[in-house]
Parts: structure tokens; C-alpha cells; sequence
């Protein structure tokens, strides 16, 4: 363990004798010193990690005197003047070094007094304000209280919808789903549309994964040569049947069960050593404190707070309930010697069962953060609800629960209203969005910074990079899809469902090492340029286009698809029936080092109607075959062209010969097969030209259904504008979209697509 | 940080924020929350003596005994007994005198009069040898897993200084694909601006002969349609109804952003990307393939005004630097590849004049040994498949194993010694360092230091401060500077 200590955090004060301890003298000692004299078993009993420790000494008397380097045994060892000098067998200390210790012992051994933020007023139940309202009417009466004015009207039907849609389902409002909306006369059909989004438990679950992905660190496939799990099956189950937000904590930090999201506790780990702050149960300790209740853990993992109460033990001794039994503590990555037992953040609440093994530890943690009297948690998560949809929180930093709520009332209501429906969170979603206060008009104007915050109303949101691809898969029919490993049809994917790209990475998705709370929605030149020039965006946009107006024929299926293949040889003997021309492909799927593989197809041969063999070999390459006669097309010689570097293409021109059956046995060369290279390579037979893009093409219906647009270019702008904007273009716009239609061609309305979706009105939430 | 102090403080950085602003940050992204910088309490002003640096990544870890630190010469043989032997290669003069390098390092030797050699540098120790994750200590100078996003050296420097010039990215990454299979993720992990936001992070460009595509409209698409389409998109932006109502502040930055990106695509200054525009004879001179490509882009891209550059030899497990076996052939590649566009690139900025405001840092993970395995005094488990006692092949001669105890750091130009020696390490097994150790920390503020940027510069992150080079206490090697 340790050795790499990256103690974040240093004070920025400095003491009255313009000497800081933690800043010079205990770096210094720890560095020089800390060696031998430090942790449970330090030389002569002597610890010198704390002011304490130097003052109680060890076997040869207080290493201290405070206010008096003559006298200090400390001085004396490192000068030599009381052998034997210190450090014992090595470099003794420069001059300065020594002067600094002087200094500050002479100065009274100061110990830099740590300026914490106050802790919370709050107490730590929940209180319930008393409103006179029925509950439906509790939140707006509290806003229009704080506001001492009428909630503005609210916005009109279909920016209601846009927002709704988005907020709950991650994706845009279809037009016909607008004109459903706009027409239906009903009372309270807000909230219904609410409840009936609510209910759709995939498309739900599907946009509140990313939420919970950012918070609890999973990531598909990401991994660093150290233990990591993904919790994505749970979490997606949970989001779906809508686990109580209780049980969903308990679920996380008390994981039981082959299908239990233990992934959360094991944390990221890279291989090697860490330092004392990074160790699972500490990663636990750190991110269960900040996600679930709004407390910053992350100085204090390593040494005594300077920016709040937060102590080191405290840390610790959360940390216990994570680990398998007591934890030593160690202090910027020197162990202390004291052992540290499970204790709640909150002693109040905590209880006097035994806690001693792994599992009661872990039930007893799961039990603290979620019992009623712990109101920290509901006001943590309605909190960081409110965030998401008014993009600022009641509280901000919504990580630090300790700081002033611009509503107290509101979000102790709010939480309590949580609690009382059983820590349902479709129930408290639904609270919200029924409310005047989430329907009123965006309030665009930043704040000034130093000046504190009014809230005026919800603050226009940048789309989340997901909610950005998806906005865009369904407008264009482009979705990524999920290529299954055996041979079979690709799904469509939504595209929180793989890994970044290039392209949702500039948007903002985030590598998820670290807790992450609110993404930044400040838009940036190096996204701008991935959005105006990036291969990814062009491609959709291009083939969106071509979809759009109906020049996209489905991409044609293989007649074989050998799978992933590794080291195994792949015999096909494939049947083919009136083929005309043949493409054997070879596509690399993810292997070690993909520019080193060499695959190729062995003994490959055409069977004729009488069983006759023709070799492919021996065929000739002709760029421009005749009509008539069998080829192979390309200019290379069909013996090189049949192995060699992966992906690879080849076409056969069968004429007019009658084949019954192509054989072969397809493989990997000797040579790709070491280790290093692991090769995974997928090989394809078509008899119609292939899609590079779409060798699989995807079954099923897409997430959105793909719509079917209208050829008249007029007609297309109003949809294209109801579908990304929720509303009809202006005349002015009109004339300004037709123009880029102008020339009745493909890249016009590319580029209109483009122009569309990088603009500011569709890339945030009004 | 008090208010009033913040205030201070940014009213002293105004004109880099004004900076930044017009490189496409606003200052609204102090209001969203970007970190803000919290000077250094005992901090003076540092006089920057470069405004470039070209950060040269040997990826892999570069045998140290094979480049530039050899030791005694054992020419291979059949039989030869694997822990006699400390260098495959002889060793040749460079322009200076006291300076000795590796054979095969030519045209290097030739400037070595430009040059300061630390022969001293200690990987740092973590207890296992992953290539990724020792790379990812050497950019940001914190190993992971950490519980904030550590910025990548190049995003503090963007961060800090901000670009040279509005139309060149602050933070140019050359030559390293992210998709490299098994640890595409470990690599991406630290090619990032981490907390201190997208904004400052790489703007990447994987293929030098590529470069120019980075900077163009995508593929298949004209000029002249790309201009189009920009008019166009601003044509419809002011015809729409959100022009007159709706948020101003979110709208204004999105399209200062698209205005920025769209300026820096048909910039002059986007021609310093495009390799075709190079003489012939001085592509040549070059191109020994991607890594030298790689070093033009960087000259051309250093006088269009770049403010940090990395260019590496590329990392893919196995490849390039990472000798497992076969080390002495596959060295020699690697030195004919780096020895002439190094060499090149040191003259090109001289004779430009640029190469006095421009430090150019060549590094490493770490260096290689044929026995030891991490350090002497604390081993680490040996990844690299057999190296026998007795060699009886010539794919066992050479450095397979990755030793962190020493490596070797070149530095040139931006105000650094000419011809200076810093460091030495033992001429006998283990070749420790045995005088004036460099750790990372330390090069990282021998770096900030030239560019001006104080050592225990630190960003707020959570309200606490976050320092540039580990807990603020990375100490510039200040014998180094002329």
C-alpha cells in the first residue's frame, strides 16, 4: 500500500509565526523523518507526525519543547549536538531544514488552526413546514412566497412537452407525439403526459442511467488492470421497477446477492500501490458520503480538514464499515498508529449493535445512511433532482449539504413529502413537474458572480451528451447499435448503452473515475470544432440526410458471418443460389494490437454444378472484368489478396458460372497468434455489395420509430423544426432552411440538419 | 478563499482572462463553475523564459543505457551471459566534450551543444509496472485512482498561460491514437483536462499526415460548402424568435464557441497544420515516419504560435519503447526513427529564432534494464517473459526489463544551460543514480518554471486547492537554466 501520497490538500493559511506545520514542517519531517518515526511500530516509540506526538515523545522524553528549540531534543538529534544524529545513517538535514524546525518550535509549535465552514444548522431530522395548501399546491405556495409575487404563466403546451420528454425520457417529443399533446383537452393533462412517461419503465430507465452512471462511477468496460465491476444490470432493474430510493442505497452499500451491485463498494482500482486515501473501503466512504449525502470526505481521507469540521477519524471511521475489520489510520500516507472503529458521520445516530464482521458492517452502514431520523439523505437526492431539472440546486454546491438552501421550507418539504411516499422517486418527480414552478418560462441571465442567488425560474439546461445523440438518432433514424459476438442481428442502441466516442466525449461525457455530480454545461471551442468538423457527427449527418430522403436501401445481410474468432480456424462451406458476385470480408473486432494481425482465407474454393472446384487463387485480378467471366476484382494478385492485413475486402465477379457452394478454411496467420497481438477478427461473405457500416444490420424497431418525411421541402422544414424544436419555423426561418434545400440536393439538407442541431435552441432545455 | 481575495486575484489575471475569452472561454465560465486559480502564498512573479514547450514522449519506456546514458559496450554473441552486459551499444562523442550518448544517436550528438542532459530521472515507485498508469503519473504528477480528475501537464499549461495565439489550440496532442486496444481506457484517462474542464484539454491529432483534416471541413465536404453552411447557420440563427427573447448568456456563449471554432478552421494559421505545404527536401529531411512527421507538425505549429505540444513515438503495449524482447534491434529502430527529426526540429527553431522561447523536453516513463526489474533496493514483479542467463539468440540481447530507478530527460532550448551535464548514475549494475536525484515533481516545476508558472500554482477544486505539481512541493532545478 502507499507511496504514491497525493495529499490534495494543503492549508492556505499561515500561522502568525509565518510558519505553517502542515504546510513546512510536517512534509518535512515526514519526509525526512517519517521513515522510522512514524505508524505502530515507530523507533524508540517516537512519533512525529502530529504536534501530540512530538510533545508526548517517546523512550528518550518529548521529542519538544514548545516555544524553546534550545531545549528540544528534536534540535539536538538533528544537529548532532546529541548523538546519535538524526536521521540515523543518512544525509543529515540542510541548515534550512533545521532553521524551519527552530523556527517553529521557537514560535510555540504552532499548529495551523483549521478554518472549517460551520456546520449546518439544519437538524438532522426532516422538518414539516407548515403550509397552508393541499399538498398539490404546497411547493408553488412556497415559491410564491419566496418570490412575493404570481408564478409567471406558464410556458405554452409543446416547450412544456419538449422539456418534459427530455427530463424523463431523454429523448425529443415526436411531432405526432406534440399534436397528440396540443390536442388533448383534458384536465391536468400535464400531469397526466407526467404519469404517462412515468409508467414507460424502459425509456425511463434508459435516461435515468446516465444520471446514475455520472453519480455511482459505472462505465461499461472500462477497466484498469484492477478490480472494477459494473453495476449497469442492477441499476438498469432498479431504475425500471423503480427500487424505493431507501432500499436502492441499502442495495449499494449492503450488496447481497449474486445479482448485488457490489461494484460500487469495490470502486476503481488500478494495479499497484495506492495511496491510504484511495483504498476501497476509503473510496467508499468518500463517494457514498459525497453521492448520498452531500458531505466532501475527500481532505479529510488524508488528514484533518482545513475547509470544514471534517475530521480524519471521521472519515475512518466510515471507511470501517466498508472493510473487512478495524482500520489503521494513517495521516498523508503515514500510518498513526490508532486504529479506527466503524462510526456514522452523524454520531447522534449511531446505534449500539455490535458491529464486527464484514456483512454486519456493511448492514450497519446501510442502516445509518437510510434511517428515518437521517434526513441528510432524502434532502441530499431531492436536492439533486431539483438540480436536474431546474439546472441549479435548492442547495449549491449540491455536494455540500451543509450550505444554506436559498427555500429551507421548500426542501424540507419536499424531502419530507419524499420520506412519506416511501422514498418513491417517479412519486417525487411527478411532484415536481405537477407544480407552475416547473412550468414556468426558463430565466436565462446569469447571476453575477459574487451576488447571491434568486431564483426566477428554471435555468435553460444543455443537453447531456447522451440526450444529445439521441435527439439526434431519433431526427435522422442514425443509432449505434450493439453487434452481437456470435453471428446474428445487431440491436439499436441508445447511446448511453456504449462507450464514449470522440464526439460525446467533447459533449461532456465524462470519464467516469470520479464521482460526477453536474456535468459542466459551458460550451467549449474543442466541442464546437468536434461538432462542426468531427468524423462522427459527419457521418450521421450524411447518412441521416441520405435516410431522410429515402436513398438509404437497407444494408444487405451476410450469407456467412463466422462471429468473433480468435485462434480457432472457421470452415464455411456456404451455399450460394444465383449469385453473381461474391465479397469476403475480414473486419477486426477488438483485438490486443489490430495493425498486427494477418488473416486470411485458406483453400478457398467455388463448387460448380457438377462438383467441379474452382481455386480463387487462381483466378486473375482484373479492375474492369468483362461481362461473362469469372474474376477477381482488384489489382492485386488474388494469392496476396486472400491473406494478408486485417480489415480486408474482396470481390469476386462470378460471370455467368453457376455456383453451388463456397468453401474455406478462414483463419488467423501462426504469426498473429502471440499474446501480444490477441487477435479478434470477424469474417463475412456477402453476394450484394456490403455497408462497411452496417456488415450486421440491426433488427427491430429503433428507440424512436423512424419517421417518414416528406418530400415537399416546405413540409420538411416544419417537421424537421417541430421534431428538434418543438415549434413551426418563422417565415424567416423558413426562407433561410429552404435556402440550404435550395439546390434539391442531399448535403442541403446535411447541412441544414447541421445548422439545426448546433444551434442553441436545440442543444439546451428551455 | 475569502471573496475579497478572489476578487484580487482575478482582477490580476484580467488580462489572461481576456485571453482565454477570446479563445473561446468566457468569463461566465468562472461563473459555471471553471476553476479559479489560487496563487501561490509565497509566490513572486517568475519571469517565463520560454513560451513554448514541445513535450517529446518516448512511449514505452526508453532504455536509458541504449540512448542516452550507455554504459560499458558488450557486442552480442552466442553464449554472452545476460547480467554482463549494460549497453548493446557502443558509445559515440557529441559536441560536447563530458557528454558520451549511444550509438545510433548521430545527428542528436551533433547539438548536444544546445542541450541539458539529466541522466537522474526516478520514475516514480508504484508498486507494479503498468505502462498507462506510470504514463498518466508522468503527465499529471499524481498516480491514481484520485478522488478529483488530475489535469494533464498540457491542460495546466492552457489552463494558465492560455493559447499564444487565439487560433492555435493552447494544447496539441500529436501521434497518439486513443483506440489502441487494452489500455485505450488507461489512456484516455489521462488525456483529459480533468477538473479544470473540456475546455483546456487536447485537441488531438492522431496522424500527422493527417493534420490537416483536423482542421478542415470533414471529409467530402468543400470549403466553399463549409463557409456556406456556416453563413447559413448564422443567417438562421438571427431569424429566429429566440434572437429576440430567451436566454442571452447561454446562446452567446454556444455561438462565441462556434464562432471560435469556425475562425481557427479557416484560419492562416490552419495551414501550419497541412504537411504538403513543406518543402520537399525538408519533409524528407523529417520524415523517418510518424514520430518525425510528427516533429515537423510540431515546428510548423510552434511558429504558428503553439503554446504546448506533445509529440510521441506513440504508446501501444508491446510496441515502439516498450522492448520486451529483441530490445538491441528494436532499439536501433526507434533511434533511426527519433535521432534525425530531433536533431532537424533543434536546428529548424534555432535558425528561426524561435528555439531560445522554445524548451523542447524529451522523456520517458521510465528507463530499461536487462536484469532489474522496477529498483535495486525494491523490486517489483517481472512482466517480461524470460531473460535467460546465458543468451542464445539475438532477440535476448538487449534492455527487456523496466527499471524506474534511473532514466534520462533531455531538455533544449527555452533558456536551459547549452552543453550541460545534470546527474550521474552508477557505471556498474545496478546503474543507480548516485547523484542529484530528478523525481517528477521536480521536472514538472523545471518545466512550469521556464513558462512561468509557479510550482505550488494551485486551482480550487472543491474549495480546495488543487497544485500543479504534487501538494505545491515540486522544486524547479534551477542549475539547469542558463
Amino acid at each position: 500500500m502507499l507511496l504514491s501520497p497525493a495529499c490534495l490538500l494543503l492549508p492556505l493559511v499561515a500561522t502568525a509565526a509565518d510558519l505553517d506545520f502542515a504546510r513546512q514542517v510536517h512534509p518535512l519531517l515526514l519526509a525526512r523523518c517519517g521513515s522510522c518515526h512514524s505508524g505502530a511500530f515507530a523507533q524508540a516509540g517516537l512519533r512525529l507526525t502530529t504536534r501530540a506526538d512530538m510533545l508526548a515523545g517517546g523512550v528518550s522524553g518529548p521529542a519538544i519543547v514548545a516555544g524553546s528549540s534550545e531545549r528540544s531534543l528534536l534540535i539536538a538529534r538533528v544537529t548532532g549536538a546529541r548523538q546519535p544524529r538524526m536521521p540515523f545513517n543518512a544525509e543529515p538535514l540542510a541548515d534550512a531544514e533545521v532553521a524551519i524546525l527552530r523556527r517553529w518550535i521557537d514560535a510555540g509549535a504552532p499548529v495551523t488552526e483549521a478554518r472549517p465552514a460551520r456546520r449546518s444548522t439544519r437538524p438532522l431530522a426532516l422538518r414539516a413546514p407548515k403550509v397552508n395548501a393541499g399538498p398539490d399546491r404546497v411547493l408553488d405556495a412556497l415559491v410564491t412566497r419566496y418570490l412575493g409575487s404570481a408564478i409567471a404563466p406558464p410556458v405554452a403546451d409543446a416547450l412544456f412537452a419538449r422539456r418534459l420528454y427530455l427530463d424523463l425520457w431523454g429523448l425529443l417529443p415526436t411531432p405526432e407525439q406534440l399534436d397528440e399533446f396540443e390536442r388533448d383537452r383534458r384536465p391536468h393533462k400535464r400531469t397526466r403526459l407526467a404519469g404517462s412517461l412515468l409508467a414507460d419503465a424502459d425509456k425511463y430507465a434508459s435516461h435515468w442511467i446516465t444520471f446514475w452512471n455520472d453519480h455511482l462511477r459505472n462505465d461499461e468496460g472500462v477497466v484498469y488492470h484492477g478490480e472494477r465491476k459494473s453495476i449497469t444490470q442492477w441499476l438498469l432493474g432498479a431504475l425500471r421497477e423503480n427500487l424505493p430510493y431507501d432500499r436502492f442505497v441499502r442495495a449499494l452499500l449492503n450488496p447481497e446477492g449474486p445479482a448485488a451491485p457490489d461494484g460500487f463498494l469495490i470502486g476503481v482500482n488500478w494495479r499497484g500501490d495506492v495511496s491510504a486515501s484511495q483504498i476501497p473501503p476509503m473510496q467508499a466512504a468518500q463517494n457514498s458520503a459525497q453521492v448520498f449525502l452531500g458531505v466532501n470526505l475527500k481532505c479529510n481521507a488524508c488528514h484533518d480538514s482545513f475547509i470544514s469540521h471534517w475530521k480524519l477519524k471521521d472519515a475512518y471511521g466510515l471507511a470501517s464499515f466498508f472493510a473487512d475489520k478495524d482500520m489503521e489510520m494513517y495521516r498523508c500516507d503515514v500510518a498513526t498508529g490508532e486504529i479506527a472503529t466503524p462510526s456514522f458521520l452523524f454520531p447522534e445516530l449511531n446505534g449500539s449493535s455490535v458491529v464486527a464482521t464484514p456483512a454486519e458492517r456493511r448492514a450497519e452502514a446501510a442502516r445509518l445512511f437510510t434511517m428515518r431520523e437521517n434526513g441528510r439523505l432524502p434532502r441530499t437526492f431531492v436536492n439533486r433532482v431539483w438540480k436536474t431539472l431546474f439546472g441549479r440546486g435548492l442547495i449549491e454546491p449540491a455536494d455540500d449539504l451543509d450550505a444554506p438552501a436559498w427555500n429551507e421550507d421548500l426542501l424540507d418539504w419536499l424531502a419530507s413529502d419524499f420520506v412519506g411516499h416511501a422514498y418513491d422517486v417517479k412519486h417525487l418527480l411527478l411532484r415536481i413537474m405537477s407544480t407552475r414552478t416547473y412550468q414556468m418560462p426558463a430565466a436565462g441571465e446569469p447571476f453575477k458572480p459574487g451576488e447571491p442567488f434568486r431564483f426566477r425560474g428554471p435555468l435553460p439546461r444543455r443537453l447531456g451528451a447522451e440526450q444529445f445523440a439521441d435527439a439526434v438518432g431519433s431526427i435522422t433514424g442514425e443509432w449505434r447499435l450493439i453487434v452481437p459476438r456470435q453471428s446474428g442481428e445487431a440491436r439499436h442502441a441508445r447511446e448511453w448503452q456504449l462507450k464514449s466516442t470522440a464526439l460525446t466525449r467533447a459533449l461532456g461525457r465524462p470519464i467516469r473515475d470520479q464521482v460526477t455530480t453536474e456535468r459542466l454545461a459551458q460550451p467549449t471551442t474543442l466541442e464546437a470544432i468536434e461538432l462542426a468538423n468531427g468524423q462522427t457527427l459527419a457521418e450521421i449527418l450524411s447518412r441521416g440526410a441520405r435516410r431522410m430522403r429515402g436513398e438509404i436501401t437497407p444494408a444487405p445481410v451476410a450469407i456467412f458471418d463466422s462471429g468473433v474468432a480468435s485462434a480457432a480456424k472457421v470452415i464455411g462451406d456456404v451455399p450460394l443460389r444465383d449469385a453473381r458476385r461474391l465479397w469476403l470480408l475480414i473486419e477486426d473486432v477488438d483485438s490486443y494490437d489490430p495493425r498486427r494481425v494477418v488473416a486470411g482465407w485458406a483453400n478457398a474454393m467455388l463448387e460448380g454444378q457438377g462438383g467441379e472446384m474452382v481455386r480463387l487463387r487462381d483466378l486473375v485480378p482484373e479492375p474492369r472484368p468483362e461481362r461473362g467471366a469469372i474474376h477477381f476484382r482488384g489489382d492485386r494478385k488474388p494469392a496476396e489478396a486472400l491473406l494478408g492485413a486485417v480489415p480486408s475486402a474482396i470481390e469476386i465477379d462470378l460471370g455467368a458460372a453457376d455456383f453451388t457452394c463456397l468453401h474455406f478454411a478462414a483463419g488467423v496467420d501462426q504469426q498473429s497468434l502471440a499474446s501480444d497481438i490477441n487477435p479478434r477478427i470477424r469474417f463475412f461473405v456477402f453476394t450484394e455489395e456490403p455497408d462497411r457500416r452496417r456488415l450486421i444490420p440491426p433488427a427491430g424497431e429503433p428507440p424512436v420509430r423512424a419517421a417518414s418525411w416528406p418530400k415537399d421541402p416546405s413540409s420538411l422544414v416544419s417537421r424537421l423544426y417541430r421534431h428538434a424544436l418543438a415549434r413551426d419555423p418563422s417565415p424567416l426561418e423558413r426562407g433561410v432552411a429552404l435556402e440550404f434545400l435550395a439546390a434539391g440536393r442531399t448535403e442541403g439538407l446535411d447541412d441544414l440538419l447541421w445548422a439545426l442541431f448546433s444551434s442553441p435552441e436545440f442543444q439546451y432545455i428551455q | 478563499m475569502p471573496r475579497k481575495l478572489a476578487k484580487e486575484l482575478l482582477a490580476g489575471l484580467s488580462r489572461r482572462d481576456f485571453m482565454r475569452a477570446s479563445a473561446g472561454a468566457t468569463l461566465a465560465a468562472l461563473e459555471a463553475g471553471a476553476p479559479r486559480p489560487v496563487w501561490p502564498a509565497a509566490g513572486s512573479k517568475i519571469e517565463p523564459r520560454a513560451d513554448t514547450l514541445i513535450l517529446l514522449w518516448m512511449a514505452g519506456g526508453m532504455a536509458q543505457t541504449e540512448t542516452f546514458d550507455p554504459k560499458e559496450y558488450t557486442a552480442f554473441e552466442t553464449g554472452l551471459e545476460s547480467k554482463a552486459v549494460l549497453s548493446t551499444f557502443p558509445a559515440i562523442d557529441t559536441k560536447v566534450d563530458s557528454i558520451r550518448i549511444s550509438q545510433g544517436l548521430e545527428r542528436i550528438a551533433s547539438v548536444m551543444d544546445r542541450a541539458t542532459l539529466i541522466r537522474t530521472y526516478q520514475a516514480g515507485d508504484l508498486g507494479f509496472i503498468l505502462h498507462s498508469r506510470h504514463q498518466y503519473h508522468w503527465h499529471t504528477g499524481y498516480a491514481p485512482p484520485l478522488s478529483v480528475a488530475a489535469p494533464h501537464l498540457g491542460a495546466v499549461i492552457a489552463r494558465s498561460l492560455g493559447p499564444r495565439k487565439p487560433d492555435v489550440p493552447a494544447f496539441l496532442d500529436i501521434g497518439q491514437n486513443l483506440e489502441i486496444g487494452a489500455e485505450s481506457d488507461p489512456l484516455k484517462a489521462f488525456h483529459t483536462a480533468g477538473f479544470l474542464g473540456a475546455e483546456h484539454g487536447p485537441f488531438l491529432v492522431p496522424d500527422p499526415l493527417e493534420a490537416a483534416a483536423s482542421v478542415r471541413p470533414p471529409a467530402g465536404m468543400s470549403q466553399e460548402r463549409f463557409r456556406g453552411r456556416y453563413e447559413r447557420y448564422r443567417k438562421l440563427i438571427e431569424a429566429s424568435p429566440m434572437m429576440k427573447h430567451g436566454s442571452g448568456f447561454h446562446r452567446e456563449s454556444l455561438l462565441r464557441a462556434q464562432e471560435n471554432a469556425h475562425r481557427l478552421l479557416s484560419s492562416p494559421a490552419a495551414k501550419a497544420f497541412d504537411l504538403s505545404l513543406e518543402p520537399k527536401e525538408s519533409f524528407d529531411s523529417y520524415n523517418t515516419g510518424r514520430f518525425g512527421l510528427s516533429c515537423l507538425l510540431a515546428r510548423r505549429l510552434t511558429e504558428a504560435g503553439a503554446r504546448f505540444i506533445e509529440v510521441t513515438t506513440e504508446y501501444i503495449p508491446f510496441r515502439h519503447w516498450d522492448t520486451h524482447e529483441n530490445g538491441h534491434t528494436r532499439a536501433l529502430a526507434m533511434k533511426r526513427e527519433i535521432d534525425a527529426p530531433v536533431a532537424q526540429l533543434v536546428l529548424d527553431l534555432e535558425e528561426r529564432g524561435l528555439l531560445d522561447r522554445t524548451l523542447i523536453v524529451l522523456a520517458s516513463e521510465f528507463g530499461r534494464d536487462m536484469m532489474v526489474e522496477g529498483r535495486p533496493d525494491k523490486r517489483v514483479r517481472d512482466q517480461v517473459s524470460q531473460q535467460p542467463e546465458v543468451m542464445t539468440e539475438m532477440k535476448h540481447y538487449g534492455m527487456h526489463r523496466h527499471f524506474t530507478e534511473a532514466g534520462s530527460v533531455l531538455l533544449i532550448g527555452g533558456g536551459v544551460k547549452k552543453g550541460f551535464l545534470y546527474g550521474r548514475t552508477a557505471d556498474e549494475r545496478p546503474c543507480k543514480v548516485i547523484d542529484r536525484p530528478v523525481r517528477i515533481e521536480d521536472l514538472h516545476a523545471t518545466m512550469y518554471h521556464a513558462l512561468g508558472i509557479p510550482p505550488d500554482l494551485a486551482y480550487e477544486v472543491e474549495k480546495r486547492p488543487f497544485h500543479v505539481t504534487r501538494d505545491g512541493k515540486g522544486r524547479p532545478i534551477t542549475d539547469v537554466f542558463a
